[in-house]
């Protein structure tokens, strides 16, 4: 009776119709699933673009919607980088906002006024759906089993290490980046296994969005020749990768030129060379080739190592003759800073301060990826078994994805594809072994065993592991456990994705939530509530000058031009900033009246216990500052005696005359009884007399102290400087105990 | 009713009857009455200005008399609104038609022409009751003071009220919401009343004055506590949405607040606001919309986003919509924002018995605050279905308040000709009026009802099939 329950259940997916119309359903759902776990944050707070770089896309969106394409390509900014400006349309990647863009003036044109917002916040979601789609597809071309690629799909789907890239709001290059990586790989293996120029010119085009969309393109530059090279190591040349490899390198070269931030990189940086590398390794086979074609076994072989081993010495040399000139430039400190973990922080502080660009910690590994960090190295086995040119890919890529992963956190992004994929084999591999409710024969057994001693002989050819054959598991309870303790696996898989999802990933970090004491949720919203004010009731062209993490989204909700932002391009300025910051006021003022700074914003834990406050950051602004201004700004005095870093009566003297300090202290104690001023977040108590500031004034300050704003004061109507008019100003209060000090005779 | 106007259903403009309609009237307007007596009441007890003119008037002309004229300066011009004109005796002869008439755009003095429904005979009388509101009234004086001291504001008018004509007895009543009036100038007493004006408590009179000639001013200026903020909309765009098939009246307000009190002298000190709690303060920290009830799924945004400082009490007896702005408002800061909430279509919307649909909503649903609104521009759109005609309206609305209305179209989730959309624009408004009626009738055809479903599956069918074909193509190259 069960079994032909059983029967016909399995018979409901035989017919091929009926499985594809599954396969579908099953994909549709994958990518619902992935879309909908992404939302957390719009159901818990609302539709808001989070954190710092997607500010600044949402606004460049915002841009090329108003202003049309051509103008966005154009675009001249003025409102950041006061005075420099920046070319904003030459020194981004435009795919992010013109995919936006697009999507909106389609929907407009369907007559469905979406937001633009809403666009902007949904855009990482829907790719994230195409993404599994893109990763089912990958997975197929590498194994035979069709569960493979819906397994993939489905990691890839809420797999935690891309979802920290792609919830609802987070707006940023990745959101459809790692779509595209995925799809371009899938174009490649097609390209590269049919040996077609048109999957390759495909792949060509995808690589070229993808140059478009986001930075991390070079991965896929440098990706593909690795494998390509691997594969001619291997002695598996061919005239389908002559044709892959040569179709995508020309086209997709020349699609990513296009892009005006790219420009003539590809010929000029050493990034890219492995890529013309290849590409001319690729020729030299091919002619090679042609020749064995030509001329008998013997000679062939000496004139074809003479032949290649000359052309890639000269091919060296003219690269490091080409570095050493100036022709090509060196690697940048960005990718030094991959091989070398601790280059960043003696020589780039500003890579250095990033949080995601620090080196991974172990258990990153298996928060972001859970139980597929382990599969995955059974994925990668799986792979050496068959070892067809496809699999050698994933290797390549297992390999060296995990090195970058390991380097820095945010390449976890560019691991997770290939784990979700190696993964994905192993699982259905395990799968398909015990999910088989149907015993094998005896007899089969025995003809397997006759036919190893033939297989034996074949083995040579093969690696060992491959020649033997496939028998199947007998004892239904070594099924049932295995296949019921996986399954608890995936279930926990799952669990686990949400767990992360909900709690690491989705906090817009714009808006905070507390709990009220009733258990009701309150929303601290601080950072809005401070831009506002500054877009409401400041001129619209007054300059806020502030730390530069905050200069996106000054950009994007107060709509106020800003010294620095997060763009970093311009180190010097940075540290003009950092300088400001860390300095006397007597030095900070000549320096914010040169920058024509109207306001100064800083940010302040210290009432709520927000943890990522300017003061915490303070050190960071010292150390670049320190990098141009080796004589006037030293880390060291920014330290007590006993190398603490202080903040409450016993802080260096250098600390407490600090700006940033002043700032961010300045009428707090106030607040408390006397003598009772705590800060939360360095948990102290602060001493009774607080900062007084004698060249700014306070403007505003948010409901709970985390933002608070100053305006620039301007010069003294008597030509005095600010420290004398303030005193000059008490002076006048206390009068009368002036009077009673000793008389002195005035010597002259 | 008074403001009535047909459209057909596509575009058409209607003009008004106020404003712009054509008279030859010689300047000034000839003395045909006199005011027997005149009671004019300033009402400064809100952030805007109510004055209210109670005049017995009487024919001295030969003939019969329909026109009677009010003068106002240019400069009050532009802030006069809601003009509305009554008999006093007779509560049920309505409103005057009233508006005002442009002789000369060179001369400051502007006239209000108010015609009687009945010529009056000669020597005959007649008791009228004109009101109007004034917005931007008063001065801060001082004009920046510091968070911790009271607002003070100056009003200046004059002691006599300006009028076309001879006037035999008046007096002018000023009222405060605080009887703490520092400053007020001083005239002459009469009678037995030795120095105008006289207090008593929040209240100033200056009167009664015998006869005085036509056009008589006596500048006079006040200044008076009001320790309240001063709320100033610059723009208020009212979008009320109707959709038979939801069954649901959608509304949403985009307001551009501004505080039009004293500015800070020094900057805004958080812990100084966090110190001070005054019973009456001139900072704008919280604004109540008592909705209509049944409203619900109310939403608070601005231009950043969700503001999450608002509290809606719903019920079967209020639909209260508490919201605070982002920050405390203080005077000369601005604040935009955007509310919305839906309501049941039955609450609203009627079935006639000739088949039309008659929707009845509020025309002005601003927030109630102690301390008044002024609506410098309004806009209410109503956008009707798609294909609604024969859109016609009636407001209870001072006429001379609106400015504009027309029938445009709007297009929205996925139209495919567009909804019939009424926009009138109003100007000068303040919150008194925020009960008033707008009533709008169509008439609204099934096809129109049926036209978007059947084009929404007939394009969707038809992008199935254009896909379905398009992957039967085979592009392969024949092996």
């Amino acid at each position: 009776m069960s079994a032909d329950l059983l029967q016909a259940v399995a018979d409901v997916g035989k017919g091929k119709g009926t499985r594809s119309l599954l396969r579908v359903v099953i994909l549709c759902l994958i990518a619902g699933a992935a879309i909908a776990s992404r939302l957390f944050s719009v159901i818990r707070f609302e539709s808001i673009i989070h954190e710092f770089d997607p500010w600044f896309n949402f606004r460049a969106t915002k841009y090329l919607v108003a202003n049309g394409f051509y103008n966005f390509w154009d675009w001249f900014d003025d409102r950041t980088w006061h005075p420099l400006g920046r070319v904003t349309g030459g020194t981004l990647y435009p795919g992010l906002m013109v995919t936006s863009g697009v999507i909106y003036h389609a929907l407009r044109a369907l007559n469905i006024p979406v937001d633009i917002r809403n666009i902007c916040v949904l855009l990482a979601p829907a790719f994230s759906g195409l993404t599994a789609f893109a990763s089912y597809l990958l997975t197929n071309e590498m194994t035979t089993t069709p569960s493979a690629g819906l397994l993939a799909a489905i990691f890839m789907g809420i797999a935690p290490g891309y979802i920290s890239r792609s919830v609802a709001g987070s707006y940023d290059n990745e959101a459809i980046a790692i779509f595209l990586l995925v799809f371009t790989f899938y174009l490649w293996i097609k390209a590269l296994k049919q040996g077609s120029m048109l999957w390759g010119a495909m792949c060509a085009l995808f690589y070229g969005y993808m140059v478009a969309s986001w930075g991390g393109y070079a991965f896929i530059t440098c990706l593909l020749p690795l494998h390509s090279f691997v594969l001619i190591c291997m002695g598996r040349y061919s005239t389908r990768l002559y044709v892959a490899y040569t179709t995508w390198y020309a086209l997709g070269t020349l699609a990513s030129m296009q892009i005006p931030f790219v420009g003539f990189l590809p010929v000029k940086t050493s990034e890219h060379m492995p890529a013309l590398g290849i590409f001319g390794f690729l020729q030299l086979l091919g002619f090679l080739d042609y020749v064995r074609s030509a001329i008998p076994g013997r000679q062939f072989q000496t004139f074809l190592w003479l032949f290649a081993g000359g052309i890639f010495g000269v091919g060296l040399g003219g690269l490091v003759l080409a570095t050493s000139l100036g022709f090509i430039a060196p690697w940048s400190g960005r990718f030094y800073s991959l091989w070398d973990t601790g280059y960043a922080k003696i020589h780039i502080p500003i890579i250095a301060s990033v949080s995601e660009h620090q080196p991974t910690a172990w258990p990153a590994f298996f928060f972001d990826l859970n139980m597929l960090i382990w599969l995955f190295p059974a994925g990668v086995y799986l792979c050496f078994q068959q070892l067809a040119d496809e699999h050698v890919f994933i290797v390549v890529y297992a390999l060296f994805g995990s090195y970058f992963a390991g380097v820095m956190v945010r390449l976890m992004l560019t691991l997770t594809p290939v784990v979700c994929v190696a993964a994905a084999m192993a699982m259905s591999s395990l799968f398909d072994t015990y999910l088989v409710a149907k015993a094998p024969k005896p007899e089969d057994h025995v003809a397997d065993e006759a036919s190893e001693g033939a297989a034996k002989k074949a083995a040579k050819t093969g690696l060992k592991s491959t020649s033997r054959p496939v028998v199947g598991v007998y004892s239904y309870f070594a099924k049932g456990t295995i296949v019921s303790g996986l399954t608890l696996y995936l279930l926990l898989f799952v669990l686990h994705c949400t767990w992360v999802t909900s709690n690491a990933y989705s906090s817009p970090s714009v808006v905070l939530a507390s709990k009220m004491p009733d258990g009701s949720q309150h929303i601290i919203d601080d950072y809005r509530e401070a831009y506002q004010w500054l877009r409401q009731n400041t001129a619209d062209d007054a300059k806020i000058m502030s730390w530069w993490d905050y200069g996106y989204q000054i950009g994007g909700m107060a709509d106020r031009p800003t010294l620095v932002d997060n763009n970093t391009w311009n180190n010097t300025h940075i540290a003009t900033v950092g300088k400001a910051m860390s300095s006397r006021e007597e030095v900070s003022y000549p320096i914010m009246r040169q920058h024509e700074v109207d306001y100064v914003l800083v940010v302040f834990g210290g009432l709520l216990g927000y943890s990522g406050d300017d003061i915490n950051k303070f050190l960071w602004m010292v150390r670049i500052a320190e990098g141009i201004w080796p004589d006037e700004v030293k880390e060291r005095d920014f330290f007590t005696p006993r190398g603490e870093y202080r903040v409450d009566g016993e802080a260096s003297e250098a600390m407490k005359n600090s700006l940033m300090y002043k700032m961010s202290y300045y009428n707090y104690n106030m607040l408390f009884p006397p003598g009772q001023a705590q800060d939360r977040v360095r948990g102290v108590r602060l001493p009774e007399v607080g900062p007084t500031l004698s060249t700014l004034d306070e403007a505003f300050t948010s409901e709970n102290w985390i933002i608070r704003i100053f305006k620039v004061k301007d010069l003294d109507r008597f030509g005095r400087d600010h420290g004398q008019a303030m005193a000059f100003e008490r002076g006048i209060k206390k009068k009368a105990p002036r009077k009673k000090g000793p008389r002195t005779l005035r010597v002259d | 009713m008074r403001t009535s106007a047909v459209f057909a259903a596509a575009l058409s403009l209607v003009s008004f009857a106020a404003a712009n309609s054509p008279v030859s009237q010689t300047y000034p307007p000839p003395q045909v009455w006199k005011n027997a007596n005149l009671v004019h009441i300033i009402s400064a007890e809100k952030n805007y200005v109510k004055e209210n003119i109670n005049v017995l008037i009487e024919n001295i002309a030969k003939q019969p008399q329909d026109e009677y004229f009010l003068p106002f300066t240019t400069d009050q011009l532009a802030r006069l609104g809601g003009v509305e004109v009554k008999d006093r005796k007779d509560a049920k002869a309505g409103p005057f038609v009233a508006e005002i008439v442009e002789v000369d755009p060179k001369r400051n003095t502007q006239y209000l022409r108010i015609q009687l429904p009945t010529p009056l005979k000669p020597g005959a009388q007649q008791t009228i009751g004109i009101s109007y509101y004034l917005l931007d009234a008063y001065k801060p004086l001082p004009a920046t003071i510091n968070i911790e001291d009271p607002q003070f504001l100056s009003y200046s008018f004059s002691a006599y009220c300006p009028s076309a004509y001879t006037t035999s007895k008046q007096k002018t009543e000023v009222k405060f919401a605080f009887s703490n009036i520092p400053d007020y100038t001083r005239l002459p007493g009469s009678g037995d009343v030795a120095e105008f004006p006289v207090k008593q408590g929040a209240k100033l009179t200056y009167g009664p004055f015998d006869e005085k000639a036509a056009g008589a001013v006596e500048p006079v200026q006040v200044r008076f506590e009001f320790n309240r903020p001063v709320n100033h909309v610059a723009d208020l765009e009212r979008d009320v949405e109707v959709s038979h098939w939801g069954g649901n009246v959608a509304f949403e307000e985009r307001y551009t607040w501004i505080q039009g009190g004293a500015n800070l002298t020094n900057h805004f000190s958080r812990v100084k606001y966090q110190h001070f709690r005054l019973p009456t303060w001139h900072i704008l920290r919280e604004m109540r919309f008592p909705l209509r009830v049944g409203s619900s799924d109310p939403y608070y945004t601005d231009v950043i986003g969700n503001i999450s400082t608002s509290h809606f009490r719903s019920n079967k007896r209020e639909a209260l919509l508490e919201i605070k702005p982002r920050y405390p408002l203080f005077g000369g800061w601005k604040f935009p924002f955007t509310i919305g909430w839906n309501s049941d279509a039955q609450n609203f919307l009627r079935k006639t018995a000739t088949g039309g649909y008659v929707l009845n909503v509020p025309f002005l649903e601003g927030p109630r605050q102690a301390e008044g609104v002024e609506y410098e521009h309004v806009q209410v759109r109503v956008i009707l279905p798609e294909g609604a005609e024969n859109v016609k309206y009636t407001t209870t609305i001072p006429s001379s308040s609106i400015v504009s209305a027309k029938v445009v179209i709007h297009k929205t989730f996925l139209d495919s000709v567009g909804r019939t959309s009424l926009v009138i624009k109003a100007r000068n408004l303040v919150d008194d009026f925020r009960d008033r009626e707008l009533v709008v009738s169509y008439d609204y055809p099934l096809t129109a009802s049926l036209r978007k479903p059947i084009v929404v599956i007939a394009s969707s069918m038809a992008f199935f099939a254009g896909i379905w074909l398009l992957g039967n193509l085979n592009l392969q190259f024949s092996k």
